[in-house]
């Protein structure tokens, strides 16, 4: 008998303490919104990663410290994106990570990814739980293209919100800039074999063309690879007067030596994908220099009214600025926006009722206003073109648009 | 540049390529000769001589971006750098025969060959915890100095590579078919029991195996980071498995072969990325890797292996 009700009692202390869990969770539940962040924290492309995943979580500590949005405070739940296996990001554990956002219920909306190729892999997985995510950086057209639908949103309604403009102009108008400003004739385009890569060179090549450049060749590096002096000899015999790299960081910090070897006065370059500070690090500064890049948003890090944000993210997040931490931290405040909206209108705030609030945003933010169209692409298409000077990337203008 | 100069130009590029498969593909088929085994770790002892290669170079005050050196300086700090490094990688190699494969190498199937990825992956991380996740710069130690000869560049990078990777492989050569330590290695190779039988001490022949073959990856990847200039913890899979082609291109076991099969996967890597375009690269590698298996079975020289019965 005694054993009896010692079982008992043993199991009402566990119905207990699993009830006491389960109402603790439930309030937790009730205040905290998370925020997934899967990014490429290792590999070739750690630098700007880092720089965006230190924008949004600057913008979520500022959040909270005001109190929180729409009574509810914010929460990151970081993953990294990159594999050992890959060197850099890897899309199928993009999607991993994903799955497990959406396996989380606190799990409302997410920023990223960083790289167009693990956007392929997550959207059609966020279509089917109609979560929200935001991009900073990544800029594949075709992830939120209509013509697409059934590939990338199966469901339908736009899931996939980007915070920067698409390659459907970061490719074109560089081919536009290199044209008028850089006076190129003939140009051999490569690319990294990435979803970011090819779509980029593509529309570069296009645009290129129908200004009449004459495009010598086309070819793709593997960024696993370390040798390209093979391709660049068969470059250098050809003599073109620039060449255009269309791809992240990977290829890029062993594409940047060998061609400063190989083919020193060749005109050089390359998208946002080598928007990157470590790049010089990665491959020296005379091996940059001269390199231009682009990126799909306007030049803010060096713009007089984000001087202050600036300032304030390298005392607390102790690295430099670039303007994908900005798109990033502005994503979070997109993000934070919708949650008040809907508390506000007394909806219940769900996956769902957050991705139609983002869906209707229109932000007011340190880079202008945030709205996105039906496909869930920024309304705001300014391409900027910055040189690597000296080890560092100086802005050089707004990329021409015709 | 005309065609012709074009052609030699890849020529060069493609053997010095080669020189790099060849030294590393030595390090998979000595292993396998002995004990046959195929040692994946062997791709990630490669990849951390690189960071040995830049500890040693810190240690002597060289940092990535200092000037490149010469006279004798640059003689001094080459033959202190590889010497340090090569022993350092074979020291390696013997711990990880010792620690990780001794004790599963009489255990059948392919418990030691997966051994040997599980100790890839660890090393891999132990550098990635080390030196983070981004490409490292390598310090350009040799001078750019260039010579042109009938419109084809020849580097000193390349000439001083070449001139060690033939002096290490003549020496190789000269220790297994002239020495007794030779001599006990290619018994072994034949047969390790009758070996063992012959007062041959099997297990010194496999330690220094691993020493000699990592050794080599050490040199190997001084080559690498001497030629291009940088290293990162995701270089020992494509280089480490293009040497393992080559290994078994030129017939696994067989040290002529290792060094052939090298130089021409060298060659056709940068003669395929001319004529076809460098993204079939491997399709072509393995094409003809293909091609030559299904008439060799044995790679190119493996007839003349002896192998155990």
């Amino acid at each position: 008998m005694k054993r009896h009700s010692l079982m008992i009692g043993i199991a009402l202390l566990f119905t207990a303490a699993t009830l006491i869990g389960l109402s603790s969770q439930l309030a937790a539940q009730a205040k905290v919104v998370k925020i997934g962040l899967s990014l490429p924290l290792t590999g070739a492309d750690a630098d700007g990663a880092d720089a965006i995943l230190k924008g949004a979580q600057m913008a979520i500590a500022e959040i909270n410290a005001k109190g929180g949005a729409g009574g509810y405070k914010f929460e990151a739940l970081v993953f990294d994106s990159a594999t050992p296996a890959a060197g850099q990001y890897d899309p199928a554990q993009a999607a991993t990570n994903y799955k497990k956002f959406i396996g989380d219920s606190l799990v409302l909306a997410a920023v990223g990814p960083v790289m167009s190729g693990e956007g392929k892999a997550i959207s059609p997985i966020l279509s089917e739980a109609d979560m929200a995510t935001i991009t900073p950086s990544s800029t594949n057209p075709d992830i939120t293209d209509p013509k697409f639908q059934a590939q990338y949103r199966p469901k339908g309604k736009a899931v996939y919100f980007r915070t920067v403009t698409t390659d459907a102009y970061q490719g074109p108008n560089m081919a536009n800039y290199l044209f008028h400003q850089q006076k190129i004739k003939t140009v051999y385009v490569l690319d990294d074999g990435g979803a970011f890569g090819v779509g980029i060179a593509d529309s570069f090549q296009k645009r290129a063309g129908e200004l009449g450049v004459k495009i010598l060749g086309r070819d793709r590096l593997d960024p696993k690879e370390a040798d390209y002096k093979t391709i660049l000899t068969k470059i250098k015999g050809m003599n073109p007067d620039a060449i255009y790299y269309g791809g992240v960081m990977q290829a890029a910090a062993k594409l940047a030596p060998q061609a400063y070897e190989v083919v020193p006065k060749v005109i050089k370059a390359g998208s946002d994908g080598v928007y990157d500070l470590s790049w010089p690090k990665q491959s020296g500064k005379e091996a940059v220099e001269g390199w231009f890049c682009s990126q799909a948003s306007p030049e803010l890090v060096t713009a007089p009214k984000v001087e202050s944000w600036v300032t304030k993210f390298k005392t607390e997040m102790k690295r430099e600025a670039t303007n994908y931490a900005i798109t990033s931290y502005n994503a979070v405040y997109v993000i934070a926006d919708s949650v008040e909206r809907t508390a506000k209108a007394g909806k219940p705030l769900t996956r769902s009722s957050l991705r139609d609030a983002i869906q209707a945003a229109n932000v007011t933010s340190i880079q202008g206003p945030i709205a996105f169209d039906a496909n869930g692409d920024i309304l705001t298409k300014t391409v900027s073109i910055y040189q690597w000077r000296d080890g560092e990337i100086k802005y050089v203008t707004v990329a021409p648009e015709k | 540049m005309h065609m012709l100069d074009v052609l030699c130009q890849q020529v060069v590029n493609g053997l010095a390529l080669g020189m790099m498969y060849a030294l590393l593909a030595l390090g998979f088929t000595m292993v396998y000769g002995i004990i046959e085994l195929i040692n994946f770790s062997h791709f990630s002892v490669f990849m951390t001589g690189t960071f040995v290669g830049l500890v040693v170079l810190s240690l002597m005050g060289v940092a990535p971006g200092s000037a490149s050196l010469t006279g004798l300086p640059l003689v001094g700090i080459l033959i202190v750098l590889f010497a340090v490094t090569m022993a350092a990688t074979g020291l390696l190699g013997v711990l990880i025969e010792r620690i990780c494969l001794r004790p599963v190498r009489h255990v059948s199937g392919t418990a030691p060959m997966i051994t040997t990825i599980g100790v890839a992956f660890i090393l891999i991380n132990v550098v990635l915890l080390t030196w983070g996740p981004q490409a490292q710069r390598f310090p350009q130690l040799l001078p750019n100095w260039r010579w042109t000869i009938e419109g084809v560049e020849i580097t000193f990078k390349q000439v001083v590579l070449f001139a060690v990777a033939i002096i290490l492989m003549v020496s190789l050569s000269h220790l297994v078919k002239r020495t007794t330590l030779g001599k006990a290695m290619r018994a072994t190779a034949q047969d390790a029991d009758a070996a063992r039988m012959m007062g041959i001490d099997v297990d010194r022949v496999v330690v220094l195996t691993f020493f000699l073959g990592s050794a080599l990856a050490g040199a190997g990847s001084l080559f690498f980071g001497l030629y291009y200039g940088f290293t990162g913890y995701y270089i020992g899979y494509t280089t480490g498995l293009r040497a393992f082609t080559s290994a078994v291109l030129g017939g696994i076991g067989s040290i002529p072969g290792a060094v052939l099969g090298g130089l021409f996967i060298g060659l056709t890597q940068s003669l395929g990325g001319q004529f076809i375009g460098v993204k079939w690269t491997d399709v072509i590698i393995f094409s003809i890797l293909i091609f030559v298996l299904v008439f060799r079975p044995n790679g190119l020289l493996g007839a003349q292996t002896p192998r155990r019965a």
